[in-house]
């Protein structure tokens, strides 16, 4: 009922390879891209550049990290220090007087160098072995960064972002910055969306499934397992420019910590490896809920009119998105995506189902 | 039905609840977001109860001009993007002062609080350079910064060793990432112009591991060593210290730390540490004794009394007692309601506020929003802490360069 298939027949290759095999999930998409459109207009400006920015860069860093460790199948844990790398190198390059566009290319590509460079040296293990070599990037990123004031800039190591600059046009308000990242996360999920039905992606899914089976069919693991980090490297260093120029203004180690490669990760995982719309769910829930379930805790108790001492309220938020999480991977281990995707497959045929059980 | 005419009821009472407070005049609201849950944990409790108790203080007195005072505390973890959204959440709520006590939500806050033209408080955390007024206008780092701390501390060595530093040797131990790094700078310089020998000691992070640090200060033999550490690697280095037979008075403390860590090291085993520190320790001062008899005797007090008799707590009252006075000093000098710029104006007219003897002096000027930088070396005897000098601000024009320097880049 809600996703008509009647009349949808693929009688050919070309057909088949569609990004959207049903008209539902097209209209579902073009209905969600056009909220995402006129979000300026009907979403309250505090929830426009504190949720809803924040929200669509992170979304499209963790695909660039879905794609290495969800389709290549690479555990990857140095994810903030690549975005550090580009985020670094775009700001000065903007410094410098780049104009941002090429900045923004400059940050990706600088990442996208440095992020597979240091794949040659730790694709040489696997599984987690890997995982160790990626966390000792993350801990040689952030030595670099407290070391060299050159890079990391002055006092307390924070660096300033000029203002952003696109199509010689200044971005300077809330709207502005929020296009300029809605834009960035569309066109990551329109790579990403395209991956899965090209050669290449299915290559990173034959390595991920087994890489000496992928080499026996002729597929070079090692070479796709590169192109895999040096793609997702790029998305990475573009993500941390951005989420620098238009959410920070300004940038400091903290903010590529290690905590912050672990928080992608659950990011990633939570929403479910491999899945682009799981992604946006896990970035929602890791980012997002700890500060809404902490606004709903203190509107609750302060409604209540109950005296909870401030160190409690702060901490019943996190007993209770850490409960979330373990609650979300025990009813679908394969994440929020694949929740989603059971709700669509009930629904698929609904109510025509019922009648077989 | 009779449900739903319930929970419309109930609802309306609600909405009901939200125009009324809408109606009444706006309170004078600080807005606290601090990290209570991750990092900075050490602190933020004792200086955010020290923050409540001062506001109920105020209101049982009358409010400031006659209108009750509000501090609204909220968590944000030490994520830097959680702090922006409690900053616009709050900023949206009228709120125009603001307080962070964490270094990465305080740079995250800053560009913000710059461009919206809101009061950003950073006491002891954040970016040093702010003190410079002509550069951060909206910026109010009122105490020392790390450099001028540290200068203070070379200034009480100076006094140790009857002016002459030049056959010193100074250790300096530190947490290697920008909060330890920050004052390397100026005891280069410091070294230089006094002729003392500085020896740097990096810790990695956590700190938990401080071995080789200290058996290469036995082999050195600093005279005394400079410490920017926090929490637990105080305990940690007391414990080398006592294994490498170095005495413990040699062992001058950056401003974080406090009672829970000598009762970690021992009262017994900790005599003799000193620290540098802008607020007076203890408990005989006399704003702390007015919220024991009027708050914690009546059991109105904001949370445990343990967590007041822990000198973070005497921290929070000078910082929030600052932020109350220029409230004063506003609504006196251009009336209720009070505005970021009468507000900003009322900050700049603090002279020589102490707090009743609870604090170093501040003299906020529009150029130094540091308001002075003074501290003074304390020493801890096994029971309490014995102040070692005055209240100093040594070397401001070292000091001066650096944030001058450093502010410059800001500009760029």
């Amino acid at each position: 009922m809600f996703y008509r298939l009647s009349g949808v027949h693929h009688a050919n290759y070309v057909s088949d390879s569609r990004i959207f095999k049903v008209p539902a999930d097209r209209n579902l998409t073009a209905f969600i891209f056009l909220i995402g459109l006129a979000a300026p207009f009907i979403i309250p400006s505090l929830y426009l550049n504190s949720y809803m920015l924040p929200w669509l860069i992170w979304t499209a860093a963790a695909l660039g990290l879905n794609l290495v460790t969800g389709w290549a199948g690479q555990l990857h844990l140095g994810y903030a220090a690549v975005m550090a790398v580009g985020a670094y190198s775009s700001i000065h390059a903007a410094r410098f007087g780049v104009p941002w566009e090429f900045a923004l290319i400059i940050g990706g590509l600088t990442s996208s160098v440095i992020g597979s460079l240091f794949a040659f040296a730790a694709l040489r293990v696997k599984g987690l072995y890997l995982a160790l070599t990626t966390l000792a990037m993350q801990f040689v990123m952030d030595w670099v960064l407290t070391h060299s004031p050159a890079i990391s800039g002055g006092s307390h190591a924070s660096l300033q972002s000029p203002t952003l600059a696109l199509l010689g046009q200044e971005i300077t308000t809330d709207t502005g910055f929020y296009y300029v990242a809605f834009g960035w996360c569309v066109l990551v999920t329109i790579f990403m969306l395209n991956l899965k039905r090209t050669g290449l992606g299915r290559a990173l899914v034959a390595v991920r499934e087994k890489d000496f089976a992928a080499a026996i069919l002729g597929v070079n693991s090692f070479y796709y397992k590169i192109l895999a980090f040096a793609t997702s490297s790029f998305i990475a260093g573009v993500s941390g420019a951005l989420l620098v120029a238009t959410f920070f203004f300004l940038a400091a180690p903290e903010q590529f910590s290690v905590a912050v490669s672990i928080q992608v990760l659950a990011m990633v995982i939570v929403g479910g490896l491999g899945s682009i719309i799981g992604s946006y769910f896990g970035v929602a829930l890791i980012l997002l809920v700890p500060g809404i379930v902490n606004g709903l805790v203190v509107t609750l108790s302060d409604g209540l009119g109950m005296q909870i001492d401030v160190e409690t309220l702060a901490h019943i938020p996190n007993a209770v998105y850490g409960a979330l999480i373990v609650i979300i991977l025990l009813i679908e281990p394969l994440g929020l995506g694949k929740l989603y995707g059971n709700i669509r497959d009930y629904l698929m045929v609904w109510p025509f189902d019922q009648f077989k059980k | 039905m009779k449900k739903f005419t319930k929970a419309l009821a109930v609802l309306s009472m609600f909405g009901g609840a939200v125009f009324s407070t809408q109606a009444l005049a706006e309170p004078f609201k600080i807005g606290i977001c601090y990290d209570l849950s991750k990092a900075y944990t050490f602190a933020t409790p004792q200086v955010s109860q020290a923050a409540m108790d001062l506001a109920k203080l105020i209101n049982m007195k009358g409010g400031i001009g006659g209108e009750p005072v509000e501090v609204i505390v909220r968590d944000h973890g030490n994520e830097p993007q959680r702090g922006i959204e409690c900053y616009s959440k709050l900023s949206r709520e009228g709120v125009f002062v603001f307080d962070t006590l964490s270094t990465p939500v305080s740079l995250a806050i800053l560009p913000r609080a710059m461009e919206d033209g809101r009061i950003l408080m950073q006491s002891l955390v954040g970016r040093g350079d702010a003190v410079d007024g002509t550069v951060f206008d909206w910026v109010y780092p009122i105490g020392p910064t790390y450099w001028g701390q540290a200068a203070n501390d070379v200034a009480y060595i100076k006094q140790l060793h009857d002016g002459d530093l030049s056959d010193v040797k100074v250790g300096f131990v530190y947490f290697d990432y920008p909060f330890g790094q920050e004052p390397i700078e100026i005891l280069e310089t410091l070294s230089e112009k006094e002729g003392f020998e500085l020896e740097l000691y990096p810790v990695p992070l956590p700190g938990s591991d401080q071995a080789g640090v200290w058996s290469k200060v036995r082999r050195d033999k600093p005279d005394h060593v400079i410490v920017w550490m926090l929490g637990g690697a105080h305990v940690v280095a007391s414990k080398e210290m006592k294994r490498n037979r170095i005495p413990m008075d040699k062992y001058i403390s950056v401003n974080w730390l406090n009672e829970v860590d000598i009762a970690n090291i021992g009262k017994e085993a900790a005599k003799g540490i000193k620290r540098g520190t802008n607020v007076v320790g203890g408990q005989d001062i006399a704003l702390y004794q007015e919220i024991m008899a009027e708050l914690y005797d009546k059991g109105e007090g904001s949370g445990p009394i343990e967590k007041t008799q822990d000198v973070f707590y005497n921290t929070g009252l000078a910082m929030y007692s600052i932020m109350f006075e220029a409230a004063r000093k506003a609504a006196e000098a251009e009336g209720l309601p009070i505005t970021p710029t009468s507000y900003k104006a009322g900050l700049e007219s603090l002279e020589g506020y102490d707090a009743n003897g609870l604090m170093a002096p501040v003299t906020v000027t529009a150029e130094d929003h540091g308001g002075g930088g003074k501290t003074r070396i304390e020493m801890w005897d096994g029971e309490t802490w014995v102040p070692q000098t005055d209240w100093i601000s040594a070397y401001t024009d070292v000091v001066w360069g650096v944030v001058k320097e450093s502010s410059a880049k800001y500009e760029q």
